[in-house]
């Protein structure tokens, strides 16, 4: 069975061949390219991965993540973005992954109302186009919502159940001004204690097109590597989704210098300590290959 | 203060509930639904801004410090048609955690599925849900499983579907229908379907355990708690 990383950034300097936007943790003239990536993965036998986009929602944003794609047909699949206030996202979506090894789309909002009081009709959310769109053309969606918007969430699932959904870093939902960088570089999340997520993503567990990537603890936990104090999320995730619906990721490479690639690729078996080896290998790529649907290695 | 009957008190101990219908009722109801939609409306901004900051579930809200805001929250905390099973079943030394004072919003999923609230070593712990306004089935009514408050029941294992939980009981209610539980029972709210959000308050209580609350815990509504019963149910100083 492939073991597969289901949540990587890469990018290279900003140039005319690779625009992007820039950001204090991505500035212009830093760049972590797919091989580099390549070469932590080879290293610690991790066949293929997802990278998602990051540096700009445009067309041109993208070209750096069209290329990587292009280069290593059998080694990526790609998530990209989409522009919130594009006219036609359908034509964007459409465009980014016809035939090019995108496989889907990552939001952040999901375009309703705040209050669950006065959430009513799916249709009049604004990302409603995307998900039509997701469900026409077969495309998954990769969520990273914010707390605001998590109770929209199962009114869109519950409408489109053909639409594959990846809750990204286990299924968090970031708080409006609760993102900072740490002295490494790395987004740090605060969150409460109690996993407030239990009553919002975590109950998407009836819907069986909704997966989660076990991923990103560094910027949710307070604790180093392997950072124990989530293991109980893990296992309530476990609990919920089953073995089937958890996705193992880094989030490259905001992890390499601390814990480092290696580290993470033992996260899983630290975190959820009673998994039987087929289990084990499920969460590490068995599940990634089916649901998103990989294509095996030349 | 009303005792259990022989009846109630082996049904709580076989099945782990009982439910008082009509519990609040005529003008105390009045005055307790009052005070409820006054204050829920009164923090329902705020709520969404802890919502937006992270800080607070989006499918739920409870009053904070509703203690503090009416005199009718304080005055069911030892309300007669169920505090007498409160204190029996206690061995008369009851003491208050904290209530919920929860307005739950319709929506696709239940907040909340199958749980105890306790393990087996825990002091006796109770709840006393009150209805505030008709529950009816499948409008998020309380759901309990009898007899699973019991250490020779299970295991059980929480299922993706409310409805799917064996031998499970749900109950839908009139506002002022009191249900009271061993909070070791797995329990839920069912999911809500209806159009109507489902209010009502959640009476945390236990059996004592010296220290457990200090005196500093519900200060503040010291002046409203004059009688030494009362007090020790607040675990104010005498």
């Amino acid at each position: 069975m492939p073991r597969i990383d289901a949540h990587v950034h890469v990018f290279t300097k900003v140039s005319p061949e690779f625009p992007r936007e820039v950001s204090p943790n991505w500035p212009a003239e830093r760049e972590e390219p797919a091989e580099k990536l390549l070469g932590e993965m080879d290293k610690h036998q991790i066949d293929q991965a997802v990278l998602v986009q990051i540096g700009g929602t445009s067309i041109e944003h993208h070209s750096y993540l069209l290329h990587c794609l292009k280069s290593y047909p059998d080694r990526f699949l790609g998530i990209g973005l989409v522009p919130p206030d594009h006219p036609n996202p359908t034509e964007h979506m459409s465009e980014l992954a016809d035939g090019t090894g995108i496989i889907g789309f990552r939001l952040f909002e999901l375009g309703g109302p705040r209050d669950i009081f006065a959430t009513t009709d799916a249709r009049e959310f604004k990302t409603h186009p995307i998900w039509e769109c997701a469900a026409e053309k077969d495309y998954v969606l990769w969520l990273y919502p914010r707390s605001i918007d998590a109770h929209l969430l199962p009114y869109l699932v519950q409408a489109f159940p053909q639409v594959r959904v990846v809750l990204n870093h286990l299924g968090m939902t970031p708080g409006k001004g609760k993102f900072t960088l740490d002295e490494f570089g790395r987004p740090q999340i605060q969150v409460s204690g109690y996993n407030l997520n239990m009553h919002t993503t975590y109950r998407l567990a009836r819907f069986e097109n909704v997966t989660v990537h076990l991923s990103g603890q560094y910027a949710f936990s307070r604790e180093a590597y392997p950072y124990q104090n989530l293991a109980g999320w893990h296992g309530n995730l476990l609990n919920d989704f089953g073995i089937k619906r958890l996705m193992w990721a880094t989030d490259f490479p905001w992890i390499l210098e601390e814990p480092g690639y290696g580290e993470l690729t033992t996260i899983i078996e630290k975190l959820l300590p009673n998994l039987s080896e087929s289990e084990l290998a499920d969460i590490m790529g068995g599940n990634a290959k089916r649901f998103l649907r990989f294509p095996n290695r030349s | 203060m009303i005792r259990p009957t022989p009846e109630q008190k082996k049904q709580w101990e076989q099945e782990g509930y009982l439910v008082f219908e009509n519990a609040i009722q005529g003008d105390d109801l009045k005055r307790l639904q009052s005070a409820f939609d006054f204050w829920a409306a009164e923090c329902k901004e705020e709520w969404l801004d802890r919502v937006e900051a992270g800080e607070a579930a989006a499918t739920f809200y409870d009053i904070p410090n509703p203690l503090e805001k009416d005199p009718i929250f304080i005055d069911i905390i030892d309300y007669p048609s169920y505090y007498g099973a409160l204190m029996e079943f206690t061995d008369d030394d009851l003491i208050l955690l904290g209530p919920q004072v929860r307005t739950v919003a319709p929506w696709p999923v239940s907040y909340t599925g199958w749980h105890p609230d306790v393990g087996q070593s825990n002091p006796l712990h109770i709840k006393v849900q009150i209805y505030v306004n008709d529950v009816a089935k499948g409008s998020g009514e309380f759901g309990f499983v009898p007899g699973s408050h019991k250490p020779d029941t299970g295991p059980y294992k929480r299922p993706l579907l409310q409805e799917s939980m064996p031998g499970h009981k749900t109950f839908p209610g009139k506002a002022g229908t009191a249900i009271m539980f061993n909070s070791c029972g797995w329990h839920t709210s069912m999911d809500n379907a209806s159009d109507t959000p489902r209010k009502s308050i959640i009476l945390i209580y236990e059996k004592r355990t010296p220290g457990k609350i200090g005196p500093e815990q519900f200060a503040a509504i010291s002046e409203h708690c004059t009688t030494p019963e009362r007090r020790k149910l607040f675990s104010l100083a005498d």
